[in-house]
C-alpha cells in the first residue's frame, strides 16, 4: 500500500530471534530484582541456567536434541498446510491421538513381533489417526468452505477429550499411580543415542523426512502444484489442477505429519503414553513453521531453536523456581514478531502511512 | 416412569443453567462480532478470556470490590486487544499468528504471575464478596418463570445487556455502520477520508472488553482462576459468530444454543453416567456439528 519495502524474511527471522532473547533476558532480570534475597539465584546464574546449561553435557544436549524431534516432524507438517494456504490449528490434538493409536497398536501385537515391524506399525497408526483427523477438516474446507482453522481446532479438542479418557480409563496401566497406558517392551523401543539421554533414532528419520519433503516440494509436479494452489487458488483452478483435492490433501498429510511425531515420541524412549504429555507441542510446531519462513530446511533450526526455549526454561524451573511457561512466552514474542512486515518508525522516515488497513482473508 | 417425570420437572432447571452457562460466550462471542464486522476476525478470544478471568480474579480478591475487578478485567482485555490491533495494523503482522501469539502469551503470563504472586500455577481460590442478585424477591417467587428467568445474578444480566446495547451499537449507529463499511471494503472507507484502521481499533477494543468481562464471569461464578479457565470457550464464541451471520442477536441464540447444549448434557450426565473425561468432548462436538450445519446452509444458498 505504501512504497516502502516491506522486511525481508531474513530480517525477521532475525528480529524474532532478538525479541525471543530479549524477554528471556528480561523476565530472568525482573525475577532476579522482586525474588527476596537468598531465595532465589541471581540474575548471572539464572541466564547461565537458561543459555548454557542445555549445552553443558551430553545428557542435556541430548535432550534438546530429543525435543527438536516431534517439533521437526510437525512443524514440517505445518509447513506443508502453509504452502497450501492451510492453517492447521489441531496439531494439539493429532500428535496426541496419533500416540495413542500407536501404543494401541503396538501393544496389540508386541507379544509376536519384531522391533521392526513394531515401528513401522506404530508409525503407521500415527500417520493414518493425524491423516483423518486433518483430512477431516481439509475435506470441510474444501467441500463446504468451512474455515479448517476452527474446524481442525474443534476436532483436535474432541480428539484430545477422548484419549484423555481412554489413557485415564480403559487403557490405563493398572500397575502405575499415573494415568498412563502400560509400557512397550524395552527390546522394542527404537534404539538410544547419547544415553541415558532420551535421544532416539528418530532424529534421523526426521531429518531424511524434511530432505524428502524438500524435494518433493520443489522438485516434484505435486510439490509445484500444491505451490500454485496456495499462491493463487483461481489461477490453479485455470491451469486445471484439481485445487480441493490439494487443499484436503495437504491437510491430511499436515495431520499424518503431527500423528507420526507423536507415535515416535511413544516409540521411541519414552514407551508409553502419559496424560497430557504433548501439552504444547502443536503450538510450537506452529512457531517453528513460521521461524522457518516456508523452507523445508529451516525446519531443523527453527526446531533446535525452540526446543532450546524449551530446555532453557526447564533449567531455569528446576535452578529457580520460575514456572517453565517461559517457554510458552517466548514462543509468543517470536509469533507477533515473525510476520510483521514493517516497523513504523523506519517507515514513517521513508513514506507518510496510508492508513494501513488489514484486509481479511486466509492464511 | 419416575425418571421420565423428574426428567420434565429438571427441565426449568436446564433452562436455567443455560441461561447462566450463555453468560460467559455472549460476552465474548458478541464482543469478537465488532472486529469481525470491520473485517478482523480476532482469534485471539480464548486467550483474552483467560487474560481477563486472572487479572479480575486478581483485582476482586486484592479489593474486595467485585466492580474493581471487572474493570480490571475489561482494562486487561482491552489492553491485549490493543496490542494485538497495533501488532497488526501498524507493524502489518498476520492477523491469525498475531492472534495465537496473544493465545500463547496469555497461558504464559498468567502462569508465570500465577506463580510469582499466588506462589501456585494451579488452583487460585479468592474470597470475593458474593454476586447481588438482579431481581427483587417477589420476582423470583413467581412460580416456573422465576427460578428460571429472575433469579439470575446481576452478571448474566449485564451479559444479556451487552447484547443489546451492541446490538444497536451495530445496527443503529453511526460507528456501526462505518465499521460495516470497512469490513466490506476498507480501501474504500480510506478514500473518503475516515480512518478505517481506528474503527478497526476500537472494534478490537470492544472485543477485548467482552472478553475480559467474559473470563471475569467464569472465574467469578467458581471464585477462583483456574489454568485454562476458558476451556475452549474462545473458540466456541468464534463458531456462535461465524453461525450468527453479522447479526449480535443470532449471534447470541447460537450461544445460546451451545449453552442449552451444555447444561442439557451435564443433567443427562446424572441419568447416564457418561465418563466425565468424555462429557468434555461433548461441547466441541455440538460446535463442530453446528458449524458443518451451519456450512451446509451457507453453501446451499450460495449455489
Amino acid at each position: 500500500m505504501t512504497g516502502a519495502k516491506p522486511l525481508s524474511s531474513l530480517s525477521r527471522t532475525l528480529f524474532a530471534l532478538l525479541a525471543a532473547v530479549l524477554l528471556a533476558l528480561i523476565i530472568l532480570a525482573l525475577s532476579a530484582i522482586s525474588a527476596p534475597s537468598g531465595r532465589q539465584a541471581g540474575f548471572f546464574e539464572m541466564a547461565s541456567h537458561f543459555f548454557i546449561t542445555p549445552f553443558s553435557n551430553p545428557y542435556f544436549f541430548g535432550n534438546l536434541l530429543a525435543d527438536s524431534v516431534p517439533l521437526m516432524i510437525a512443524g514440517l507438517g505445518i509447513l506443508i498446510a502453509f504452502n497450501s494456504r492451510n492453517f492447521n490449528l489441531g496439531g494439539e490434538g493429532q500428535i496426541y491421538s496419533g500416540a495413542l493409536a500407536a501404543v494401541v497398536v503396538v501393544l496389540a501385537i508386541q507379544e509376536h513381533a519384531s522391533p521392526v515391524a513394531v515401528w513401522i506399525l506404530g508409525a503407521c497408526a500415527g500417520l493414518a489417526t493425524g491423516a483423518v483427523l486433518g483430512g477431516l477438516a481439509g475435506i470441510l474446507k474444501a467441500v463446504w468452505r468451512i474455515s479448517e482453522m476452527i474446524s481442525s481446532f474443534l476436532l483436535s479438542a474432541i480428539a484430545i477429550a477422548v484419549t484423555d479418557f481412554l489413557v485415564a480409563g480403559p487403557l490405563q496401566d493398572p500397575n502405575s499411580n499415573f494415568q498412563t497406558t502400560r509400557e512397550i517392551a524395552p527390546r522394542l523401543l527404537l534404539p538410544g543415542i547419547l544415553q541415558p539421554s532420551k535421544l532416539d533414532v528418530s532424529l534421523f528419520a526426521a531429518i531424511l523426512l524434511i530432505a524428502a519433503a524438500g524435494f518433493a516440494g520443489k522438485r516434484s509436479r505435486i510439490g509445484f502444484e500444491l505451490r500454485i494452489c496456495g499462491e493463487n487458488e483461481e489461477f490453479a483452478r485455470y491451469c486445471g489442477i484439481r485445487v480441493p483435492a490439494y487443499q484436503a490433501g495437504a491437510m491430511a498429510v499436515s495431520g499424518a505429519m503431527h500423528g507420526l511425531a507423536g507415535a515416535l515420541l511413544v516409540i521411541g524412549l519414552q514407551g508409553r503414553l502419559i496424560r497430557g504429555f504433548s501439552g504444547g507441542l502443536g503450538w510450537s510446531a506452529i512457531t517453528v513453521a513460521l521461524l522457518a519462513q516456508n523452507s523445508e530446511a529451516g525446519i531443523i533450526p527453527a526446531a533446535l531453536f525452540i526446543a532450546f526455549l524449551k530446555s532453557g526454561s526447564d533449567q531455569i524451573m528446576i535452578g529457580s523456581g520460575l514456572p517453565s511457561e517461559i517457554a510458552a512466552l517466548l514462543q509468543a514474542a517470536i509469533m507477533l514478531v515473525i510476520t510483521m512486515q514493517t516497523i513504523p518508525l523506519v517507515r514513517r522516515m521513508k513514506n507518510k502511512p496510508a492508513g494501513a488497513v488489514q484486509k481479511r482473508g486466509s492464511p | 416412569m419416575s425418571t421420565v417425570s423428574s426428567f420434565f420437572t429438571f427441565i426449568p432447571e436446564i433452562v436455567r443453567y443455560a441461561l447462566a452457562a450463555a453468560g460467559p460466550l455472549l460476552f465474548a462471542s458478541v464482543g469478537g462480532l465488532f472486529p469481525e464486522l470491520g473485517g478482523m476476525l480476532n482469534i485471539a478470544l480464548e486467550g483474552l478470556i483467560g487474560l481477563g478471568a486472572f487479572f479480575g480474579m486478581a483485582a476482586a480478591g486484592a479489593s474486595g470490590s467485585l466492580a474493581g475487578g471487572a474493570l480490571t478485567a475489561m482494562a486487561a482485555g482491552m489492553a491485549s486487544a490493543l496490542l494485538l490491533g497495533m501488532i497488526v495494523l501498524r507493524f502489518r503482522a498476520h492477523l491469525f499468528v498475531a492472534g495465537l501469539a496473544i493465545n500463547l502469551a496469555a497461558g504464559g503470563i498468567t502462569a508465570i504471575l500465577s506463580q510469582a504472586w499466588f506462589g501456585t500455577k494451579a488452583v487460585v481460590p479468592f474470597k470475593i464478596p458474593p454476586v447481588p442478585a438482579a431481581f427483587p424477591p417477589f420476582l423470583r417467587d413467581i412460580p416456573l418463570l422465576g427460578p428460571m428467568l429472575f433469579s439470575h445474578s446481576i452478571i448474566t444480566v449485564s451479559a444479556w445487556l451487552w447484547v443489546l446495547l451492541s446490538a444497536i451499537v451495530i445496527e443503529r449507529s453511526r460507528f456501526g455502520l462505518r465499521l460495516r463499511a470497512t469490513g466490506m471494503n476498507a480501501t474504500a472507507v480510506d478514500a473518503l477520508g475516515v480512518r478505517a484502521d481506528r474503527y478497526q481499533m476500537t472494534a478490537l477494543a470492544l472485543s477485548g472488553i467482552g472478553c475480559g468481562l467474559a473470563g471475569y464471569a467464569l472465574g467469578v461464578s467458581i471464585s477462583a482462576y483456574v489454568p485454562n479457565i476458558a476451556s475452549g470457550r474462545g473458540w466456541i464464541a468464534l463458531v456462535a459468530i461465524y453461525l450468527g451471520r453479522r447479526r449480535a442477536g443470532w449471534v447470541a441464540a447460537a450461544c445460546l444454543v451451545f449453552a442449552l447444549a451444555e447444561s442439557f448434557s451435564n443433567y443427562l450426565q446424572g441419568f447416564l453416567s457418561i465418563p466425565p473425561l468424555l462429557v468434555l468432548a461433548l461441547p466441541y462436538a455440538v460446535t463442530l456439528v453446528s458449524l458443518i450445519a451451519g456450512g451446509l446452509r451457507t453453501s446451499a444458498e450460495g449455489m
